[in-house]
């Protein structure tokens, strides 16, 4: 059993209270209409899955119940970072998940 | 009698008398012996029988990683264990021990005629034995194998013992008690870290217990270790015996096994048998020592062989002399002193034969002085007795030549080929290990965790190392935790030091074929096993146990791995890291089941979810369904009744007059916010902007995938307020997609969502009398067609309680659900069975509302759909939103595949015959006499019986099905396949006649 | 108030239910904090965990971070439930009545720790008394109160509390047996 990093709890908890939520970064597109069915289907179904360092979503949720990004190390399954949605991954310029809205940065402070 | 206890020798009180039994006959041991220490105290050494060949077995350790002696064991009624460890057991009064694994008595079982017929078992001998006829290996190999070889007998009664779990945070974990963990505890608890020591012996000491003789501190070594035990307890050090770790994960998680009453005669009330530690430390120090390595020679494992440290910890902690006559065979200096304590204890050694040309010279005086005779450069090339060794081969090995041999007659043989650093745990951390040239083992390398190792587990040696590393190591954990701490190494005097050599399966003469020296006793792998194995192809470690089954025992080959390897890669011709090391892992030892599964067994297996209304169910004989973790009233039979004919009246008396449902389990989430219509309409297929406030909509919610994910009813209460609900089991998973939606995707949305499942006891009343039931309890909402019409929500006062009514239906039936705080739920239902006395009101279950759901056609998500429905496919298009320009899952219902032609859609089917009832999930195909295999064109999802209709009737997802109605398909039943018309699934009141009052 | 007391002469823990309480969920944003604050009388809390207390016994622990648990005697929810509806139009938020989502039970004596490290894995000796967390207990979500050294409070979905207050009771009786 891992532990967790909460970047909003900001405190390191058992992983029972957390869920796994998928790949991190792969941002809804904002008018999915738009796009072909190649592109539809690559947001759908394409994922990075690599060995090593892999951006992944995670949910509080039995304690604040907020989604945030981690790093994870998927040899060593080690923790390498966690922080808040909307924010980039740490040491890249990639745009996080969710565009910061006010809400989130406001909650986040 | 006990024949072998030696008068004052032994850690325990020699006053109190524990009796046992043992194959049915009568013993007497002392409070504080293992099974094994009581039985060799008696002289009874013969305790199993070999798994493949039936040998006779004895002990051949005095701990946990004993491979012969597995017993089964009673402690009372249903208390019946198999595979005990004797030398771990604990005796209690009254505890019957048995042998296992032989057909006969111990002394003649029936089966040691496999031993005679070994050449038939040799390496790899299912895989080519039992190849042909191919038949025979279900009908008649494996049967007899398994009878045959086996380990003790299965218990055919449930468990009666508690087990117990517990979570446990602490800074510094020490794993093992033994000189080093002592060492490194009290270091680190002297600093001011919060420290837990665990063991999984009886007492803690580790090898202080088995070497009285050390002095420490100028205090002879018991004496010091009660004074660090004060000490560390003083310090308020945790400290758990018969506590094993059982397995080592991520970030210093640990498991460990503590067993509690096993050697308590009359454990307490309510005490459990075990308890599961979840251990969190911030530092670990493992500190478990080494396990001494048997020699493999000819005959290694008769009754009477066991290792020297084994002898060593029988005499000094259990005050028992396993023989009187014993013979040392060793390559190790640390069997001599296993043989002088013996010697001085009143035994008469036969010799001590030395593998090594060169023993250490302290060892050789001290044998002068005690007149042992010692042979250096010799091999053992066999023993004899049949069940108990009598006599050992020794021959002097010279240029690799073995000589002449002689028999040395001794009643048992203590070997020592050297210590294996006991790294299972380390290991189990994906800590790296290497192979250490000059000690001939794997040593800890590189770490993947927060720990360290101490003493003999890194290969030290001799009191005085452990003690000092052990500090040095506790020191360092304590720095670490940011402690200051300085390092104090006790002084140690008459240390035990030595060294020694590393061999393969000992020099032997005459046919090499013909000799039995066994690498793994549990599972009766010898030398000569490996060398085939190599021989026959296999070069890297792992496939050579695989093939010899080498290490794969309970044991884990905590005494057989090294040696194994030894041997491989001497027959491959390659160094032993090049032929690599099995992987650990967890658990160390053997784990009951019951350790593992803690409370969670019984009535306490898993949560059962009950609603407010379940009491009443009860008290009026419901039968109960499970439903995700609710248990759901089913149907109530009256006297009688089978579940056929309660569901059929149910369904009459609701569609006749009125029927009464707890429909409480309905996910709820409240939806509130400025943005809460936007939310709606972005997470639902319908549209949201134009429903009123105090109307309700069927609401149908995708993944974006396209696949329908949940169902349900939604009521607008307000402007910036929703009262959705979900499917029972969707609650949880509709929730937490909503809210990841909201908090990634939609972050600049102001709305909130609450779940308000529990919050609410939802009752729903059906039938043409609904309103009439349910008009007398109301204030606050007039209840007409015209003021309240279907698909109405208000908030109003039911039966006295804040109530939020719907005028909605899943029935087909003039339906109201009815929402009141949790706590009112009972006295709401209560008060509405009272009302409807006079319309013959009848409560029912869920499966009279699966009933009347499927008579109108409604899907239930999960049952109907699968995960690879569209809407269109459930024929639900009509609850897709036609002018929105986006939703969840709405860009995938043009996907190619999702409007290809032959999607399979929901339709009715009707049999031939009104009586036949379909089996969900029964397979569906168009001609039933196609050649095989069939082509299969959908399933049957829900199948029942309606009173309504007066037969049976089903909903089936077939491809193209709406293009097939009318004609025939067939579905194979348990009588046969079976005729049945695809039709709509409209099947009752298709006009809705029913809801216009 | 004690509802049901299993208290045994020498019991090291006990374990009682608690009549239920007025209580509300309160969601809003950063921005209505102050508004939110002012209309409940007291200052919500920003760190998760730490709770409020005003007068008339209102409390407002910190679950989120735009999430609050509103506490105050079960009389006082009428009064709290009119003052945010009154409030939203000024200030959008979310205030949820949970009163009857979740019962409370109660959990004091020297073993009370103890006790709960059999169902939870957090690390209970770092919750300072007067915090309260939303954990897990024996697999179920609870909000859990540390309201001194040996007293916790736990509020659990009402379906769930049967469940857990069982394996409270095999704990009870496992310390009991001193073991
Ligand atoms: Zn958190």
């Amino acid at each position: 059993m891992l532990l967790i990093h909460c970047p909003y709890c900001d405190e390191t908890l058992p992983e029972a209270e957390f869920a796994y939520a998928g790949e991190a970064h792969v941002d809804r597109p904002a008018d999915p209409m738009a796009l072909s069915d190649d592109e539809w289907a690559a947001f759908l179904f394409i994922r990075s899955n690599p060995k090593g360092v892999h951006a992944e979503r995670w949910r509080h949720v039995h304690g604040c119940a907020r989604f945030f990004n981690a790093e994870r190390d998927t040899v060593t399954d080690a923790f390498v970072s966690t922080y808040r949605a909307g924010e980039p991954r740490p040491g890249t310029k990639c745009s996080a998940g969710a565009p910061a809205g006010d809400d989130m940065k406001v909650a986040a402070e | 009698m006990s024949t072998h206890r030696i008068a004052g020798k032994g850690r325990f009180d020699h006053g109190g008398p524990v009796r046992f039994t043992f194959d049915g006959k009568r013993y007497e041991g002392r409070r504080g012996d293992t099974i094994a220490s009581a039985l060799l105290a008696h002289g009874v050494h013969l305790m199993g029988r070999s798994f493949k060949y039936h040998r006779p077995r004895g002990p051949v350790c005095a701990g946990t990683e004993e491979p012969n002696a597995l017993v089964e064991t009673s402690r009372g009624k249903g208390r019946f264990e198999p595979n005990t460890r004797a030398t771990a057991q604990e005796l209690r009064e009254g505890l019957e021990v048995r042998s296992q694994n032989r057909i006969g008595s111990l002394a003649f079982d029936l089966q040691a005629v496999n031993d005679l017929v070994h050449p038939l078992f040799s390496a790899g001998f299912y895989y080519k034995t039992f190849m042909w006829p191919r038949s025979f290996w279900d009908r008649v190999y494996e049967p007899v194998i398994r009878r045959a070889a086996g380990l003790g007998r299965a218990p055919d009664a449930p468990d009666p013992d508690r087990y117990a779990h517990r979570n446990l945070h602490t800074e510094l974990l020490v794993i093992g008690a033994g000189p080093a963990g002592l060492a490194a505890a009290l270091a680190a608890a002297r600093a001011g870290a919060e420290v837990t020591l665990v063991d999984e012996h009886a007492e803690m000491g580790g090898a202080l217990l088995s070497d009285p003789d050390v002095v420490i501190d100028g205090k002879p070594a018991w004496d010091w270790l009660a004074a660090a035990l004060a000490e560390l307890d003083r310090l308020g050090v945790r400290r758990l015996t018969r506590t094993t770790a059982i397995g080592y994960y991520h970030q210093n998680f640990v498991g460990l096994c503590q067993k509690l009453t096993d050697h308590l005669d009359e454990p307490p009330e309510g005490a459990p048998r075990e308890r599961m530690w979840h251990v969190r430390a911030v530092r670990v120090i493992l500190a478990q020592g080494a396990l001494e390595k048997p020699l493999v020679f000819d005959g290694n494992d008769r009754p009477g062989v066991m290792l020297a440290g084994a002898a060593q910890t029988y005499l000094n902690r259990y005050g028992v002399l396993v023989g009187d006559t014993p013979a040392i065979v060793t390559s190790h200096d640390s069997a001599y002193h296993a043989a002088f304590d013996l010697a001085d204890a009143g035994a008469k050694v036969a010799a001590i034969v030395d593998v090594r040309a060169a023993p250490g010279e302290g060892v050789l005086v001290e044998a002068r002085r005690r007149g042992i005779e010692v042979l250096t450069s010799h091999t053992v090339t066999g023993t004899n007795g049949r069940l108990r060794v009598k006599s050992l081969r020794v021959a002097p090995v010279s240029g690799g030549r073995v000589g002449a041999a002689r028999t040395i007659a001794c009643d048992c043989v203590l070997m020592c080929g050297g210590w294996t650093p006991s790294l299972h745990l380390f290991s189990h951390t994906k800590g790296t290990l290497k192979w250490d040239e000059a000690l001939d083992a794997f040593l800890p390398d590189r770490s993947a965790e927060e720990c360290h190792i101490a003493g003999a587990g890194r290969g030290l040696w001799g009191y005085g190392a452990a003690l000092a590393d052990g500090a040095e190591i506790g020191v360092t954990a304590a720095r670490a935790l940011g402690l200051d701490a300085e390092a104090a190494a006790p002084v140690v005097e008459r240390d035990r030091t030595g060294t020694g050599e590393t061999f393969k399966e000992l020099p032997t003469d005459g046919d090499a074929g013909r000799k039995r020296a066994f690498v793994d006793f549990q599972n009766d792998v010898t030398a000569k096993d490996i060398r085939l194995a190599v021989k026959e192809g296999m070069r890297s470690i792992e496939h050579v146990k695989r093939y010899t089954t080498n290490g794969m025992a309970t044991d884990q080959g905590k005494m057989s791995n090294v040696n194994g390897l030894m041997i491989a890669s001497d027959a491959v011709g390659k160094a032993p890291p090049q032929v690599g090391l099995t992987t650990f892992r967890p658990p160390y030892t053997p784990t009951t089941f019951g350790a593992f599964a803690g409370y969670h067994r019984g009535r306490h297996f898993e949560v059962t979810r009950r609603t407010p209304i379940d009491p009443w169910a009860e008290a009026h004989g419901a039968a109960f369904e499970p439903v995700s973790l609710w248990r759901r009233a089913w149907y109530f039979p009256k006297a009688g009744e089978d579940m056929d004919a309660a569901v059929a009246r149910e369904c009459a008396a609701t569609r006749g007059s009125v029927g009464i449902f707890d429909a409480s389990t309905l996910g709820k989430i409240e939806v509130q916010g400025p943005d809460a219509v936007e939310f709606m309409n972005r997470m639902y297929t319908n549209p949201w902007t134009k429903l009123g406030i105090g109307r309700a909509r069927y609401g149908l919610l995708l993944g974006e995938d396209g696949y329908i994910r949940d169902d349900g009813v939604i009521g607008r209460l307000g402007e910036d307020l929703f009262h959705v609900t979900t499917t029972t089991g969707g609650a949880a998973r509709v929730l937490n997609m909503m809210e990841d939606y909201i908090q990634t995707e939609w972050p600049d949305l102001k709305v909130w969502l609450t779940s308000t499942t529990e919050q609410w006891a939802t009752v729903a009343l059906n039938g043409p009398n609904a309103r009439r039931v349910l008009e007398p309890l109301v204030e606050g909402q007039d209840l007409s067609a015209e003021a309240f019409p279907h698909m109405s929500v208000a908030e109003c006062t039911v039966a006295g309680f804040p109530a939020r009514l719907f005028r909605i239906s899943f029935t087909g039936e003039l339906g109201f659900e009815i929402n009141v705080p949790a706590r009112h739920g009972l006295a709401l239902w209560e008060a509405l069975m009272k009302e409807g006395e006079r319309y013959d009101i009848c409560p029912y279950g869920t499966e009279t509302m699966h009933v009347l759901r499927a008579e109108k056609g409604f899907i239930i998500v999960g049952q109907d759909t699968d995960g690879t429905v569209t809407p269109d496919d459930a024929g639900l298009s009509w609850a897709i939103g036609k002018k929105k320009a986006d939703f969840v899952g709405m860009r995938s219902l043009r996907r190619p595949d999702l409007v290809a032609e032959g999607r399979k859609q929901l339709v009715g089917l009707m049999t031939e015959d009104g009586d036949v009832k379909l089996d969900e999930g029964a397979q569906v195909v168009a001609d039933p006499e196609q050649a095989l295999p069939m082509k299969m064109i959908g399933h049957v999802t829900s199948s029942y019986y309606s009173a309504a209709l007066g037969r049976h009737f089903a909903m089936a997802l077939v491809e193209g099905g709406r293009d097939l109605e009318g004609r025939d398909v067939f579905v194979p039943t348990p009588e046969g396949i079976r005729r049945a018309t695809v039709t709509t699934t409209a099947f009752y009141d298709p006009a809705g006649e029913r809801l216009k009052v | 108030m004690t509802m049901h007391d299993t208290r045994m002469p020498d019991a090291t823990v006990t374990i009682e239910d608690l009549a239920p309480d007025a209580r509300f969920s309160l969601r809003v944003g950063a921005d209505g904090r102050a508004a939110a604050s002012e209309t409940l009388g007291l200052d919500l809390p920003v760190r998760v965990g730490d709770v409020a207390r005003g007068a008339e016994e209102r409390t407002a622990l910190c679950l989120g971070p735009d999430e609050w648990l509103i506490t105050a005697p079960a009389e006082a929810g009428g009064a709290i439930a009119r003052a945010f509806a009154d409030l939203y139009d000024r200030t959008p938020h979310s205030l949820v009545d949970v009163s009857d989502r979740e019962v409370t039970v109660r959990v004091t004596g020297p073993e009370a720790l103890t006790l709960m490290t059999i169902g939870c894995p957090r690390d209970l000796a770092r919750l300072a008394p007067g915090r309260a967390v939303r954990t897990v207990f024996d697999g179920a979500t609870v909000i859990l109160w540390r309201d001194a050294e040996d007293t916790f409070r736990m509020d659990v979905w009402r379906s769930f509390a049967p469940f857990v207050r069982d394996l409270l009771e095999i704990g009870r009786a496992e310390i009991a047996a001193g073991l």
